[in-house]
């Protein structure tokens, strides 16, 4: 043939290794390897968030982006929680209504994408445990919706079925439905020394040591919200809750 | 031949060295430097998340950076020098074609290595001044990340052998990277397929790497060691690309 | 050692140019057969486009002849023993600007064998051999064009080769450094080396070879000896204006 040069030294042989070493990998692969993500069609992506998730997955920074969606849900939620006094707040045997004027900065109606956010945020990142205690705290025991919470907590499961720290607060759910208190600090107790409890969940824990009259318990666990989190409003409240112990001690 | 190993490493060392004395290693280099802390804003947005948003975003950072540079160096290192003619000077001497391909792509890996190594001592350094202990899995992330650079390393020397220019081989090699992070939902929907879709699909699953086995970074504590059947994985891919790429060179005229 | 440094029998190439539609061919050489002697300088002239980049590259095993056959020192070009026996100097060759000329040759030098004290040895024979040692502690960015010339040469010598093969080694350069590598050449002949080198300039040609092969579009229109364009009237340039007109 005209042009091409006499010699191919290694011809088809190479390419023939080629392509076996090619379906070696992919059969090794198939074969070793299961998604421990949920499949495509569960993932339901918020109107604002169809780009960034489509880099999430081309990219292989799940992780990343789920964090990205933690910062969002935060900013969503705001960190007005404890702008009023604190004995104000969300008690876990209050049954709320639509003239509930508790937590003056949050309450049943508001924050109607909470639940889709924490959720997606699951769906991008089954591991992330931590957003999914935090959404499952914030809507079980200051938004007053169990419902969802235990929807969100059912759907982290379903990836991480070993994960204690969601039945843990499921419980702690079904204890507040029971209005028990004291059930309920004591459901949440093992998760906080565990790195990925969220502030709000060591919040709730000692907001209702004190309200069962465990003081000591709480003053422990206020010292250690205002010695760890990074999270200013939560670390004024824990002083501020500390000088109160405090003062009804010296009383 | 007895001495194919100093061969390989003296092609090897020569283009680890001319990677990072390229220009456009330093520009990524204070690229990286700078993305990386300022990675602190994004960390102080996420309160008591912050460690976990300065790795994965610190480590995505990385990965990306590492990628950009070695594509680029994939992409134009065996085109530069057959438009230098540096070639000549290699082939017409005894060096087996087979060897000075070995050299080349494992200089490029290395060089990957070595930017890895380097970006990971600046990330870890910010996640100490920020007061925070070393990631879990760390050493995992990284390895997948190199496995994963090497996998695209090769098949980007392949692409470069029959493309017609270093940015036609920079696409198609990044739209290799971000197929290979979708074949576990390629799988998913070859399962749920039928006829000649079902086969389509099927073949893409077999034929392109799947990037999510090294993704190390992207599991959770002891989910994240990567499995041995991975590295015989990335092995085989490597091993694949370049035979391919020694066919297409072996046919090569200069 | 054979007598005969390359062998060309009926040696044809063509090149393959791939297009949208089909592919486009075109004949660089053909039906070529001469004889390289061992232990002579032997010259290639040639209009633009004649084939003698093509010869050079056939000998170095850079490209693979479509038809006939080829041999240097009896052995295939693109073997590894053939090319241990060959150096290889290209048309305006180029090395990394930020690199000492040292370093750039301890790499090719690796490259043909070398390692430890015989290649340190070997780098500094061919720094001082081609008169670049005052200049080893130069980046090649700073070299002058004959500079880089040399610095080509130089690596070419590394591996002590039997065969040089030259493609237009005093081009572009000012008379004096064409007097150097004249000198060069010359004395590397005496040596024992064989010596094959391409030029446009004639008169080059003339003073260093013993024999010229005038290549007209693709074919070897002429072998010419030191005595037959002595005796000729209007010498070598004349034998070659008549050839390729």
């Amino acid at each position: 043939m005209p042009g091409a040069g006499r010699r191919a030294p290694r011809g088809l042989g190479l390419l023939l290794a080629a392509l076996l070493a090619l379906g070696a990998g992919g059969g090794a692969a198939y074969y070793g390897y299961n998604s421990p993500f949920p499949p495509p069609q569960e993932i339901r992506v918020p109107p604002q968030g169809a780009a960034g998730d489509m880099f999430a997955l081309a990219f292989g920074a799940r992780r990343l982006f789920a964090d990205m969606w933690f910062v969002r849900l935060m900013q969503y939620y705001g960190t007005e929680e404890f702008a009023g006094d604190e004995e104000s707040e969300a008690d876990p045997g209050h049954k709320h209504d639509e003239h509930c004027r508790h937590g003056a900065n949050f309450g049943t109606g508001k924050y109607p994408g909470f639940l889709p956010m924490a959720r997606h945020i699951l769906e991008i990142d089954p591991g992330f445990v931590s957003a999914g205690l935090y959404g499952a705290g914030s809507l079980a025991f200051n938004m007053g919706r169990t419902a969802e919470a235990e929807e969100l907590l059912a759907y982290g499961l379903r990836y991480s079925p070993k994960e204690w720290k969601y039945l843990k607060v499921l419980a702690a759910i079904g204890y507040s439905k029971a209005e028990d208190p004291a059930a309920v600090a004591g459901q949440i107790q093992p998760l906080l020394k565990e790195p990925d409890c969220p502030v709000m969940l060591k919040q709730l824990a000692a907001f209702l040591n004190k309200k069962i009259g465990n003081y000591a318990a709480a003053a422990v666990i206020y010292a250690d919200i205002a010695l760890t989190s990074r999270d200013e409003a939560y670390v004024l409240n824990a002083r501020r809750e500390l000088a109160r112990l405090a003062r009804r001690t010296v009383r | 031949m007895k001495n194919w190993l100093p061969l390989t490493w003296a092609v090897a060392a020569n283009s680890f060295g001319e990677s990072v004395r390229h220009r456009f290693f330093t520009l990524f280099s204070v690229f990286a430097f700078t993305a990386i802390y300022a990675s602190v804003l994004a960390g102080v947005m996420a309160v008591d998340e912050e460690a976990r948003v300065l790795a994965d975003l610190g480590l995505a950072l990385m990965e990306l950076t590492t990628l950009a540079y070695v594509l680029f160096q994939a992409s134009s290192s065996l085109l530069k020098e057959a438009e230098t003619k540096t070639i000549y000077l290699v082939f017409s001497r005894p060096v087996p074609r087979w060897i000075y391909l070995a050299g080349k792509m494992g200089g490029v890996m290395l060089t990957a290595a070595f930017m890895l190594a380097v970006m990971s001592c600046m990330h870890l350094a910010l996640l100490y001044f920020r007061g925070f202990a070393l990631p879990a899995a760390y050493g995992w992330a990284l390895a997948g990340s190199f496995c994963k650079l090497a996998v695209i390393t090769a098949f980007a020397f392949f692409v470069s052998l029959f493309s017609t220019s270093s940015v036609s081989t920079l696409v198609i090699s990044g739209i290799l990277w971000t197929l290979g992070h979708f074949v576990s939902e390629t799988r998913f929907m070859a399962e749920h397929a039928y006829g000649i879709k079902a086969v389509l699909l099927k073949a893409v699953i077999w034929l392109i790497p799947n990037l999510q086995l090294f993704n190390a970074r992207d599991a959770a504590g002891a989910a994240a060691a990567i499995a041995p059947a991975a590295f015989l994985a990335g092995a085989a891919w490597i091993l694949a690309a370049y035979l391919a790429s020694l066919w297409l060179l072996a046919r090569k005229e200069f | 050692m054979t007598s005969r440094a390359v062998t060309f029998s009926k040696v044809e190439k063509t090149y393959k140019r791939p297009r949208l539609l089909g592919a486009a061919y075109h004949t660089a050489v053909q039906d070529l057969s001469f004889d390289i002697p061992a232990g002579e300088i032997t010259g290639l002239l040639g209009l633009n486009g004649a084939g003698k980049t093509t010869i050079m590259k056939l000998i170095t095993g850079l490209l693979f002849p479509t038809a006939g056959s080829l041999k240097v020192f009896g052995l295939p070009p693109s073997g590894q023993p053939a090319k241990a026996k060959v150096g290889f100097l290209p048309e305006l060759p180029y090395f990394p600007p930020q690199v000492k000329p040292g370093a750039a040759l301890a790499y090719y030098g690796r490259l043909s064998g070398l390692s430890g004290k015989d290649l340190s040895l070997a780098v500094a024979a061919a720094l001082e051999r081609t008169g670049l040692e005052p200049h080893a502690h130069k980046r090649v960015a700073e070299f002058s064009k004959g500079m880089l010339q040399r610095l080509g040469l130089a690596q070419a010598l590394l591996h002590r080769p039997d065969l040089l093969v030259l493609d237009e080694p005093v081009s572009g350069l000012d008379p004096l450094a064409i007097h150097d590598i004249r000198k060069l050449l010359a004395g590397l002949n005496a040596e024992g080396r064989t010596i094959f080198l391409s030029s446009h300039s004639i008169s080059e040609v003339e003073k260093l070879c013993g024999r010229v092969l005038i290549m007209v579009r693709g074919r070897l229109a002429k072998t010419v000896s030191r005595a037959e364009w002595e005796a000729a009237p209007g010498g070598l340039e004349a034998i070659f204006v008549e050839a390729v007109k």
